[in-house]
């Protein structure tokens, strides 16, 4: 499915059971899709989790279904029998496409970032924030999270910046550093409230990153007005 | 929970598993799970192969009231008669157009329905999300992702073998039915009222690291690893 590098940071048990159970907000299921994307411990995880679900759907004390409901779906089934149940299922055509993506982008990404960028980060429309770094929103109709991809350019540098709500990036291409560690592809890395850091992408590659950032208040390009105080001071670097 | 703890755990786990298997070789028909499942595999199949509609009206038998327990469950469809019937509808339609991608050596019928079910919610509530609040607007006027691009289903061939797997399976059956009420109530906000863990705490007026715990010690006793 992806490379073979050793990812160090994984989600927690809750961030994984939500997934599973389907409840994690869609801005930070996209989080999680992009590590499983590179992570088959935690995929095996969710193979677990959604196991649990099942016993439990499974156990439901099951609800009355109105007498008009088999009607109506063999009615619609019906209808798509001329096109046969084979007709090929969304994974065949989406590993048919994500070959032809896999041509023009060098790495492998996450089945959404794939299907967002066409196989070329150019189609996104992107904010350049000062020299080294630039990023571009993603609509995931979470009104209370941000999330958005991240590009810091080979040795740059975000400017130190706090954080106003809990932040999770993972890592899609290259590396950054930070004062406690290296970050790798696929490391899933949290950040609460109020911690302060300075990443810094590694000398010899772009780095790309996916971020949601909790936006407790509603507002346009929250992560533009995290940084703006920062970038409008003169920075030694 | 210490290392040693889960390693203790890791070891019962590998115990049960092949002392049952030494003690019953090759004697899986005592189990009535196992011929429910094998059933519902059969279904799908003919679907699949044969566009069977009656194997398809005998799946609609046992999980359409499933499912519709699942949908009233969940408060903002469950409120809704009729979103909930349009839960049964969603998901009976994508089984039968999807039963073509359903491999039985990757997936159970029963994990591959209860999969279809949770994001044919996932989307019914995105679309009546969207009836009621204005996207937020910005770069994308709509990035259009599917439920599946995010919850994507596992494509990893099976390490287990099907015995094994089987095996697991049954435990998980039992254990479920022999967990404290704290912990089965939990972990059924978490997977059938669809609330994330943030929003149980808030219902329930707890820490949300005291519903952390609550949910690993419930997963810890159905021997899931909670190693993080």
């Amino acid at each position: 499915m992806a490379n073979k590098q050793l990812v160090k940071y994984h989600p927690d048990t809750r961030f994984l059971t939500d997934y599973a159970a389907g409840s994690l907000p869609e801005s930070q299921a996209l989080c999680v899709a992009a590590h499983l994307h590179h992570c088959a411990d935690c995929r095996a995880h969710i193979r677990e989790l959604t196991q649990v679900g099942t016993e439990l759907f499974m156990e439901q004390p099951a609800a009355e279904v109105s007498s008009g409901c088999l009607d109506q779906v063999m009615a619609r089934v019906a209808g798509a029998i001329n096109e046969p149940a084979k007709t090929p299922a969304t994974a065949a055509n989406d590993s048919s496409s994500s070959d032809a993506v896999k041509k023009t982008e060098t790495v492998s990404l996450p089945r959404a970032i794939s299907k967002m960028t066409s196989g070329n980060l150019e189609n996104l429309k992107w904010r350049t924030l000062g020299k080294s770094f630039r990023y571009s929103t993603i609509n995931t109709g979470d009104e209370f999270r941000e999330s958005s991809l991240l590009e810091i350019k080979a040795g740059g540098e975000i400017p130190r910046h706090h954080h106003g709500g809990d932040e999770i990036t993972v890592i899609l291409k290259g590396s950054f550093s930070d004062q406690e560690d290296k970050y790798n592809v696929g490391d899933f890395i949290v950040r609460s409230q109020g911690e302060t850091h300075t990443p810094v992408a590694s000398q010899d590659e772009d780095c790309l990153c996916i971020t949601t950032l909790d936006a407790p208040i509603k507002m346009n390009n929250v992560f533009y007005r995290m940084l703006m105080p920062f970038l409008n001071r003169p920075t030694s670097a | 929970m210490g290392t040693q703890d889960l390693n203790q755990l890791g070891r019962q786990k590998l115990v049960a598993v092949t002392g049952s298997i030494k003690t019953h070789p090759r004697n899986m028909n005592t189990s009535v799970v196992k011929d429910e499942s094998s059933t519902w595999t059969e279904c799908l199949l003919r679907i699949a192969n044969h566009s069977d509609q009656a194997a398809f009206q005998q799946l609609f038998k046992k999980f359409s009231p499933l499912i519709k327990a699942f949908a009233i469950r969940q408060s903002a469809v469950g409120e809704q008669a009729s979103l909930s019937e349009e839960l049964v509808q969603e998901t009976m339609v994508k089984i039968w157009q999807k039963a073509g991608s359903f491999n039985p050596k990757k997936a159970s019928a029963s994990t591959w329905i209860f999969t279809i079910a949770r994001n044919t919610r996932i989307d019914l509530l995105r679309k009546t999300a969207r009836h009621h609040q204005n996207r937020i607007s910005n770069d994308h006027s709509e990035d259009g992702f599917d439920v599946e691009d995010i919850w994507i289903e596992n494509e990893d061939e099976d390490a287990f073998n099907q015995l094994v797997k089987q095996r697991n399976n049954e435990m998980l059956h039992k254990s479920i039915k022999e967990l404290p009420d704290e912990q089965e109530f939990i972990l059924k906000k978490v997977y059938l009222e669809d609330k994330s863990h943030t929003e149980i705490a808030e219902e329930l007026n707890l820490p949300l690291g005291t519903v952390k715990s609550r949910v690993r010690l419930a997963l810890t006793k159905l021997r899931v690893s909670v190693e993080r």
